[in-house]
């Protein structure tokens, strides 16, 4: 009996205050003064204390950590532990000033380390009696939809613990185009009368743009089997045909697309009709953009870096309202003609040299094997490169066609709708011109994003448009057809045809 | 026993307490499960309804909207029970509160002052803002969003008669308003009576635990004769006459089919549980004499299981009439209203009404379910038990309203587009003048054009 307590009492004991001792650990480690004393991220803990959760009209202060870890109960010891083994790992291994911050202020991260069931914890009741309209459509549609990691109160609420400057997530009238100053307009569009590379010129604006003279040609579209990174729907390889076209050095910069925006805007949506009431005929006018929500630039800036957030109809209403300002076709490029135009003579997964093996930037070994990304940091602005964020086009080199951007920056809207084995439908043999299937539901994109690794910016990379994941926190009834709501990483380049308007016999 | 059925019993067993179901029940689908196995159709334990609400403090009720309906609910609220008061009026018109009053005193000897009688388009804040418990809306129908978040803010119990909306826009607003009203714990009763109908309820019961099986479509019906109207008088401007004539102009009812076939489709959502995601509608104007109606609408609603669900609903005279609904299930079929037919036709189940003196069963020995859902009303305030019919009937309400628009414009409509609708019927301005509203008839599809020769 007495060896029995001679184990057990100073087993108990020790267990005790092994037991205390951890609870006085883990409450000491989430106090905000121990958040903050590595003295790592003051911004973030200026921005907190000008935030609403800082200066509540209570007076009570919301911690960091009934954010920034879920409630007890749903993951708390959890997720405590991951973040700060993670963070004591960063603070002695790396150097924090290379820490990309900005990255982290989006909102593809907070979603990541702020955590709903936190959010939920204490905003308990989604529909206070003093909520407002607009609250109670963005709240109505939150609760009516099914629930999926992407759609995060945040999404609506991100200057919530953190203040941003400028930050609205409601319609923004505001937003235009600055005053051309005193540059002076054009009158007319830039004549074209053969196939050669010219400079087009917006009427009534001062914007102009490059477009370069793409030679037909044939190539071998697809990815042959044994690339790296490659997916399925690259094969099989089908040799294709394309006709000379002209096509834009850059994607659509911002400076272009405002041109477009201020010259149709729309005040607010036309409100649907219940039956047709007026018995005359429908005037054909292009009507364009109702404004857009919050900042479309997500505050990176406009002026030559390329034009974001807006769908795929916005982009093909561009289209039209170039062609009829300029009297040209400008339209989308056709999926063969993109390819063609990125590969520029080529046929390696990147028009440059190069493994995409080697240029990876994630992932385990790639931190290990430190990659000489030069040649791919040169061409294509890609995740390895890229503050999370689009870049203006003066970043990189152009491709054997002159093209800019074609890979990574942003990606690009073809006008195919997307089939995953559309090549396998096309025959062997030469295939000319092709253009992807005759319906679909979501659209063609190409070339890769900023947000991309370097196994996603080849050639041959596919990828096709999620209307409903981008239009997934659109708080507005009824959703826009001009802008997305969760998309800032898809733009375009238009395509001119050589036809009869630009020189051809 | 499965475990849906434990929970069926379970919700039937605290629902017949207070005799008041707001509560969606599971739902039972072709398709969801069971269909394979003989399901034992549970004995179901009888409802127990209170025939009056039960005593307490003084219950003092507000109307706005003291036209027939109004008139009409507010002698069913003092049926339903003791200590009830009405104290408060409001009307856009005059004559219509001088109405009320005359019947009120006639039929209850009840007097209500004339400084508790506001007349004009805000008269409804100046009730509310009185000492009043509940309120009972029964205005047309286009003024009820801005009514209903206007007496939840106020924290008033409410009695609003249906529909509840005119448009897409109105139906999301009532949505919001009838959470925010949850949150609050008020009782909202929404003039759908046959949900407080003994009759419907013991056979929607009986559907619930089996009877029919796995429900897999249906019919409902609401043809009539012609409904009332009134001409222009000389001294009315444009927007009293609309007013005053509100069920023949779609801004102010929402068309026919949503100001009165509602109850019947409000019976579909019922018992399906659920709400169609499309609708492919007809309908026009034959007959009616003034406004901007149809007086027909033929409405095809498809659920998201594939099950279809047939809508009409007429009012003009000399044709034959039909207001009922009626349910298919595997197993059988029901009226929703007293009896169950197996699948050959013959009676599997019928409601047992009060018997009259010769022992005949006599449905108008029923409890009216016009009193009844008043009883509900007053019981569920002075037991505390709250329960809020506000969701419910405003997604009844928007599938007639997605049924209309569908036959007015010839298109499939989908309940995604309602949802996402900008559609706001209405004038902006608000005065005793002309009214800017679109007047003209809807008419579907496209004209033809021959080509020019």
């Amino acid at each position: 009996m007495r060896k029995i307590l001679l184990w057990f009492l100073p087993g108990l004991i020790v267990g005790a205050a092994l037991i205390l001792g951890a609870g006085k650990v883990i409450t000491s480690t989430s106090t905000n003064k121990y958040c903050v004393s590595c003295h790592i991220h003051p911004a973030a803990d200026a921005s907190w204390k000008r935030s609403v959760h800082y200066d509540t009209r209570s007076g009570y202060r919301v911690e960091c950590v009934e954010c920034h870890l879920p409630p007890a109960g749903h993951g708390y010891l959890w997720a405590k532990a991951k973040t700060g083994l993670r963070d004591l790992w960063n603070y002695w291994t790396k150097d924090s000033a290379s820490f990309d911050w900005q990255a982290k202020r989006g909102l593809e991260y907070a979603r990541s380390y702020a955590y709903e069931t936190s959010c939920i914890r204490c905003h308990e009741n989604l529909f206070p009696a003093s909520l407002t309209k607009a609250g109670e459509d963005a709240h109505l549609y939150y609760t009516q939809q099914k629930k999926t990691p992407e759609l995060h109160c945040i999404n609506c609420h991100l200057n919530a613990g953190h203040f941003i400057k400028g930050y609205t997530h409601g319609s923004n009238k505001s937003f235009g185009p600055a005053s051309s100053g005193s540059r002076e307009k054009f009158r007319e569009a830039t004549k074209v009368s053969e196939f050669k590379s010219f400079t087009e010129q917006i009427p009534n604006s001062s914007v102009t743009f490059n477009m370069k003279a793409v030679p037909g040609g044939k190539f071998r579209m697809g990815s042959p089997e044994n690339e790296p990174f490659r997916r399925k729907d690259e094969g099989p390889v089908r040799d294709v045909q394309v006709s000379p076209f002209f096509m834009a050095e850059v994607e659509v910069t911002w400076d272009e697309y405002l041109t477009f925006y201020a010259q149709t805007a729309g005040e607010g949506r036309s409100s649907d009709t219940e039956g047709s009431r007026k018995k005359g005929p429908v005037t054909d006018a292009i009507t364009g953009a109702t404004p857009p929500y919050g900042q479309p630039d997500q505050g990176w800036g406009l002026g030559t870096r390329p034009a974001i957030s807006f769908s795929y109809h916005a982009a093909e209403t561009y289209c039209r309202w170039l062609s009829m300002v300029t009297g040209k076709t400008y339209r989308l490029p056709t999926e063969a003609e993109w390819e063609y135009a990125s590969r520029g003579g080529t046929q390696t997964p990147y028009f440059f040299k190069g493994d995409p093996g080697k240029f990876l930037k994630t992932g385990f070994w790639a931190k290990l094997s430190k990659n000489d990304t030069s040649v791919i940091n040169s061409y294509v602005i890609y995740k390895g490169n890229s503050p999370s964020k689009t870049m203006p086009p003066d970043r990189v080199r152009a491709n054997p066609f002159g093209l800019k951007n074609m890979l990574g920056n942003v990606a690009e809207f073809c006008s195919d709708w997307y089939s995953e084995d559309i090549l396998s439908t096309y025959p062997q043999g030469l295939v000319i011109d092709p253009k992807g299937p005759v319906t679909g539901t979501e659209h063609v994109i190409r070339g890769g994003t900023y947000l991309d690794d370097a196994g996603n910016v080849r050639c041959a990379s596919r990828d096709y448009t999620k209307t409903s994941k981008w239009l997934k926190t659109d708080p507005q009834m009824p959703k826009s057809i001009w802008w997305y709501s969760d998309c800032f990483y898809v733009g375009f380049r238009v395509v001119c045809e050589f036809d009869a308007k630009t020189g051809k016999l | 026993m499965k475990k849906s059925e434990i929970s069926r019993r379970k919700f039937l067993g605290t629902s017949a307490v207070v005799g008041a179901a707001g509560i969606v029940a599971p739902v039972m689908l072709a398709g969801c499960g069971g269909t394979k196995e003989d399901k034992k159709v549970a004995a179901v334990p009888e409802e127990k309804w209170l025939d009056q609400a039960p005593d307490g403090p003084v219950l003092k009720a507000g109307v706005i909207g003291c036209g027939g309906r109004g008139t009409g609910a507010a002698l069913n609220f003092l049926d339903a029970g003791p200590n009830l008061q009405i104290v408060a009026l409001a009307d856009t018109f005059r004559d219509r509160i001088d109405g009320f009053r005359a019947e009120l005193k006639k039929q209850k000897n009840v007097d209500i002052p004339e400084e508790k009688c506001f007349v004009g388009f805000d008269a409804y804040q100046k009730v509310l803002a009185e000492n009043v418990d509940l309120v009972i809306l029964a205005t047309p129908p286009y003024f009820r969003p801005g009514h209903l978040e206007a007496a939840v803010a106020a924290r008033k119990h409410i009695f609003t008669e249906k529909p509840l909306c005119v448009d897409p826009e109105g139906a999301r607003r009532v949505m919001a308003t009838a959470r925010k009203a949850k949150e609050l714990e008020l009782t909202i009763v929404t003039g759908t009576q046959r949900r407080h109908q003994r009759d419907y309820r013991a056979t929607y019961q009986q559907v619930q635990a089996g009877m029919i099986g796995d429900i897999v479509g249906g019919n409902v019906y609401w043809n009539q004769s012609k409904l009332w109207h009134r001409d222009k008088d000389k001294s009315w401007s444009e927007m009293e006459w609309m007013i005053r004539n509100w069920v023949n102009w779609s801004w102010l009812s929402g068309d026919h089919i949503v100001e009165q076939h509602v109850h019947n489709i409000d019976v579909m959502h019922w018992f399906t549980g659920v709400h169609p995601v499309k609708a492919v509608g007809m309908g026009s104007r034959l007959r009616r004499v003034t406004g901007d109606q149809y007086d027909f609408f033929d409405v095809d609603f498809v659920f998201e299981n594939g099950m279809h669900f047939h809508s009409m609903c007429r009012q003009i005279n000399g044709c034959v009439n039909n207001v009922s609904e009626r349910v298919q299930g595997t197993k059988g079929s029901t009226n929703c209203r007293n009896t169950i037919l197996d699948l050959k036709g013959a009676e599997l189940w019928k409601y047992a009404y009060p018997v009259d003196a010769q022992g005949k069963p006599d449905p108008d020995k029923m409890k009216d379910p016009y009193v009844q859902e008043h009883i509900d009303l007053v019981t569920s305030i002075r037991t505390a038990k709250p329960f809020n019919e506000l969701e419910n009937t405003a997604i009844s309400t928007m599938t007639a309203i997605m049924g209309r628009i569908s036959a007015y414009t010839g298109k499939e409509t989908t309940w995604d587009e309602m949802m996402n609708s900008e559609i706001k019927l209405g004038p902006k301005v608000f005065a005793f003048g002309p009214v800017e509203v679109p007047k003209d008839v809807p008419v579907a599809g496209e004209e033809f054009k021959p080509e020019k020769k």
